[in-house]
């Protein structure tokens, strides 16, 4: 059994209420890698970092340094499941870091509720969490059905890496450690144009045309390397490209077909943990994984 | 841009402001325009033209809705030579024009839940019942009113009640 | 006692320097890694402000009046009885005393021995066996026993002894004996009253900068490239190609790449504005159309002409940074915004040709880099009466302002060791 991690678990809104599959596959995955989540009630909306940063900023990073202040009150370092989640902590963490007035006048407004932030604590997404603190071989261990016959391609999506200086992530132009746990599960990484395409989901409230052309150009980019499904981290981009491809397809007037996993599901799949996957499709897979599944010889 | 006196009241505000600063070490070599994927497909968004425009203090851009088609992927940022904060700048102008109705419906709607109930989205009961159903943990309610408190100097709550947006239309999830 | 310095780098400065200095009476000993003399300038071709040949030193004339031929190749550079040189030569430590220096060298061996060889080039002719030559850029090759250009100085051949099949059909037909097959690496101390430091700098090519596929395309390329196709001396013949060995109709030329960007180089590098205008003039020369995307074009005034004749000559002139160049059904397409018309461009070409940073080399030897400073340049006095810089291992310049440095380092040199001029 590799060595015990206790994170405190930052849920966010999107994957615990309209994802929830992405957070019961994921905490499967971890417990077999011997990972404990700890969660609290005190966490709000992170805030989410598309679009409330521009209705107000100072509120936007207020509020997320709050929820960082609450996970520095409980000690352990925090892991956030959603892309967006991480970002915004990773950001305003790295913010009151930088910026001693912003601290200030931040701490100024906890203070009623005894919280402090200080710009100092870890904050994590999964990739850091399975990459550098589980670590490769640990995870190859657990590998009990090795996905030989699939090829799979990587979505980091913006805002799991960007910016660096603030997410501590490899590189903002071409990561790899998504691609590393790809291939530790068995399964080749698809090799496409413009690895690092955002998914376009961002624009979708103002400007849904060219939000889905965006998707379009990157889903093109993808089929055409012969992936059999994509992989994401983000619940925004696997509602832009999942639950959305059907229009997706309609405007762009293209059939792509191709299924989108969560990162937790694949390492489910490669596990011996197909159930959890096969048990919800239907309800949050629009395009349907049974050829995949097909593939791999599960249910 | 043709002015007769030139007001610098918005260029100052946003230098002011977190990380604003980055702005100024803009050299309109225009890398951004040519990496960004809303310019490859809309001619009419231009990063460098816009950081131009806040640079000028042209205090009008802060009211296009043109700005809200910013990805915020940051693919300017990474390959500006300068690493402006050029996203960030344009989410500072989308902040000084809020009050015109240059926001999109949904993003009111989102912001409204946040600085409500402390949710992005509106948990309803069969939400709560998949987590049960699932094994997934109660996440319980975050504490509002000191949130809420807590904002009161900045004003957004009051400034969510009267703001009206100007385009997007409901939420499309 | 006659004093001496040592002179790490026989490049365009150290070469100044050197010929200066044992003009005045200082004893030289100058060290150079490479097999020849010249440094960057044997890349070159044809160099500002005057067109003249690269291996021409001093190109600012009117700053002495001719005690030297101007000219690498006829230099005399081997003949001073107060010049040592030595090349394949590499300084291993520099210890300062409190009177002075001791520095190491490690010579690699010739092979061939300079006191005998007479130049005949017999044993070139000889050689069966070809290697990649590195002056070559379209795959040409030369022996292992060779001359790496054909003025190169010192002028006696050199063995590649990883290419070598020790026939010794060289040694058979070497009629002064100068061949020794067996012969060893050298080590030696030099007792030097100052060092001067002129090692220089590369063209850096952009090997992992984002967006520019340096390395997928073998037609995009660095100006080093591009000088070796356009010199008709060169293994194109003067001609410039595509990978394919097609002809080229049309040319973009990237500025900046790299350089003055927080992601790679921050500083400017100086030279490559005038050079990519050399380049692009040669190539408008050629019949080829030539489009240059810049932020900022930065002329010395000495070599504006390379600007006015580049827009009189037709060179299509596009401010803006591109991006990216990527690779289309095998042709390089660059994608950049014409900030003057607020257009973006997808422009296609046969080459491209990125203007990289000047990176100094300075960093690359370790007793070296102790003396270094800002970016890895070192300042022109590093330490008063004991080590000084010249060339362009204290900043990217172009070609006549490293002459004028050297020729004031030289100087500066002279009169701190004996005491005023």
């Amino acid at each position: 059994m590799s060595k015990k991690h206790t994170y405190t678990y930052f849920p966010g809104c999107m994957i615990p209420y309209r994802l929830p599959h992405f957070e019961l596959t994921m905490r499967e995955v971890l417990k077999k890698l011997n990972v404990e989540l700890e969660t609290t009630p005190d966490h709000s909306c992170c805030p989410e970092p598309t679009t409330f940063t521009g209705v107000d900023f100072e509120a936007w990073v207020t509020i997320a340094a709050r929820n960082v202040a609450v996970s520095e009150a409980l000690g352990n370092d925090t892991v956030a499941m959603c892309s967006g989640c991480f970002h915004t902590l990773a950001v305003a963490n790295h913010m009151v870091h930088e910026d001693t007035e912003l601290k200030d006048r931040i701490n100024k407004r906890l203070k009623k509720s005894g919280l402090e932030v200080t710009g100092t604590h870890t904050v994590k997404n999964l990739l850091h969490v399975l990459h550098n603190d589980i670590g490769i071989e640990a995870i190859q261990k657990q590998v009990s059905n090795p996905l030989k016959q699939l090829k799979i391609a990587p979505h980091y999506g913006c805002h799991l890496v960007r910016p660096l200086e603030a997410t501590n992530m490899d590189h903002a132009d071409n990561p790899q450690w998504m691609d590393e746990i790809i291939r530790a599960t068995g399964a080749e990484v698809a090799e496409f144009e413009d690895k690092m395409a955002c998914c376009g989901a961002p624009i979708m409230p103002g400007d849904e045309q060219t939000s889905l052309t965006i998707t379009s150009k990157h889903l093109k980019n993808i089929k055409a390397s012969g992936a059999d499904a994509i992989v994401v981290v983000c619940p925004t981009c696997y509602t832009q490209m999942e639950t959305q491809q059907g229009k997706v397809e309609a405007l762009s007037e293209t059939e792509f077909n191709i299924p989108v996993l969560y990162l937790g599901e694949l390492l489910a799949l490669s596990m011996g943990l197909t159930e959890t996957v096969t048990e919800n499709q239907r309800r949050y897979h629009r395009v349907k994984l049974t050829e995949l599944l097909e593939k791999i010889g599960g249910a | 841009m043709v002015t007769s006196e030139l007001n610098l009241n918005f260029r100052t505000w946003l230098l002011d402001q977190p990380e604003g600063k980055t702005l100024l070490r803009c050299y309109q070599c225009g890398r951004c325009t040519s990496a960004c994927p809303v310019a490859d497909i809309e001619p009419s968004f231009n990063p460098r033209l816009f950081l131009q425009k806040i640079l000028l203090s042209d205090e009008l851009i802060a009211a296009e809705q043109l700005v809200w088609d910013c990805l915020t992927c940051e693919q300017c940022e990474v390959h500006c030579p300068e690493h402006v904060k050029i996203p960030h700048i344009l989410i500072l102008a989308k902040v000084r024009g809020l009050m015109t109705g240059n926001v999109p419906a949904a993003a009111l709607d989102r912001a409204r839940n946040i600085t409500t109930i402390g949710r992005s989205l509106l948990v309803s009961p069969p939400m709560l019942k998949t987590r049960e159903k699932m094994g997934l943990p109660d996440l319980g309610t975050p504490p509002m009113d000191m949130i809420v408190e807590m904002l009161a100097d900045i004003g957004i709550v009051s400034r969510l009640d009267k703001v009206e947006s100007n385009f997007g239309g409901n939420e499309d999830e | 006692m006659a004093k001496n310095a040592v002179v790490i780098g026989a490049g365009l400065a150290g070469i100044q320097v050197t010929q200066q200095l044992t003009d005045l009476g200082i004893t030289v000993n100058l060290i150079e890694k490479e097999p020849i003399i010249g440094g960057l300038s044997t890349h070159l071709g044809r160099v500002f402000p005057t067109g003249d040949c690269a291996l021409c030193l001093d190109a600012s004339g009117e700053m002495y009046d001719g005690h030297h031929r101007k000219c690498q190749y006829r230099a005399l550079v081997t003949e001073k009885k107060n010049l040592k040189l030595y090349t394949q030569a590499e300084v291993k430590s520099i210890t300062e005393l409190d009177d002075g220096f001791k520095v190491t060298i490690k010579s690699k061996p010739r092979y061939v021995n300079l006191d005998r060889c007479v130049v005949c080039l017999e044993c070139i002719n000889v050689c069966d066996e070809e290697a990649p030559d590195e002056y070559a850029f379209r795959g040409g090759t030369r022996k292992a026993i060779y001359r790496p250009i054909p003025q190169g100085v010192p002028l006696a051949p050199l063995i590649d002894m990883e290419h070598c099949t020790k026939c010794g059909k060289c040694v058979d037909v070497c009629k002064v004996n100068a061949i020794d097959l067996e012969e060893k690496e050298n080590s030696k101390t030099i007792n030097a009253d100052a060092v001067i430091i002129a090692t220089g700098v590369e063209e850096k090519i952009p090997l992992d900068f984002p967006g520019y596929e340096y390395r997928t395309s073998a037609d995009i390329i660095s100006h080093a490239e591009l000088a070796r196709m356009i010199d008709p001396a060169g293994d194109t013949n003067g001609v410039v190609t595509t990978s394919t060995g097609d002809a080229v109709s049309k040319v973009t030329m990237v500025l900046c790449v790299g350089s003055r960007d927080r992601t790679a180089f921050e500083y400017c590098s100086q030279a490559c504005c005038t050079y990519s205008l050399k380049h692009a003039e040669m190539l408008r020369d050629l019949g080829i159309d030539v489009t240059i995307c810049y932020m900022d074009i930065r002329v010395p005034n000495a070599s504006l002409h390379y600007l006015t004749n580049s827009l009189q000559k037709g060179v299509k002139f596009i401010r803006g940074k591109p991006d990216k160049v990527k690779v289309r059904n095998g042709k390089p397409i660059t994608i950049v915004e014409d900030t003057q018309s607020q257009k973006l461009m997808k422009i296609e070409s046969d080459l491209v040709v990125l203007a990289s940073p000047l990176a100094p080399l300075g960093t690359c030897n370790d007793p070296v880099s102790e003396f270094l400073g800002n970016y890895g340049f070192a300042q022109r006095v590093v330490k008063e009466g004991k080590i000084y810089s010249c060339g362009t291992a204290t900043g990217p310049t172009d070609i006549p302002t490293s002459m004028a440095e050297a020729n004031a380092i030289a100087l500066r040199v002279y009169s701190d060791l004996t005491g005023g001029v």
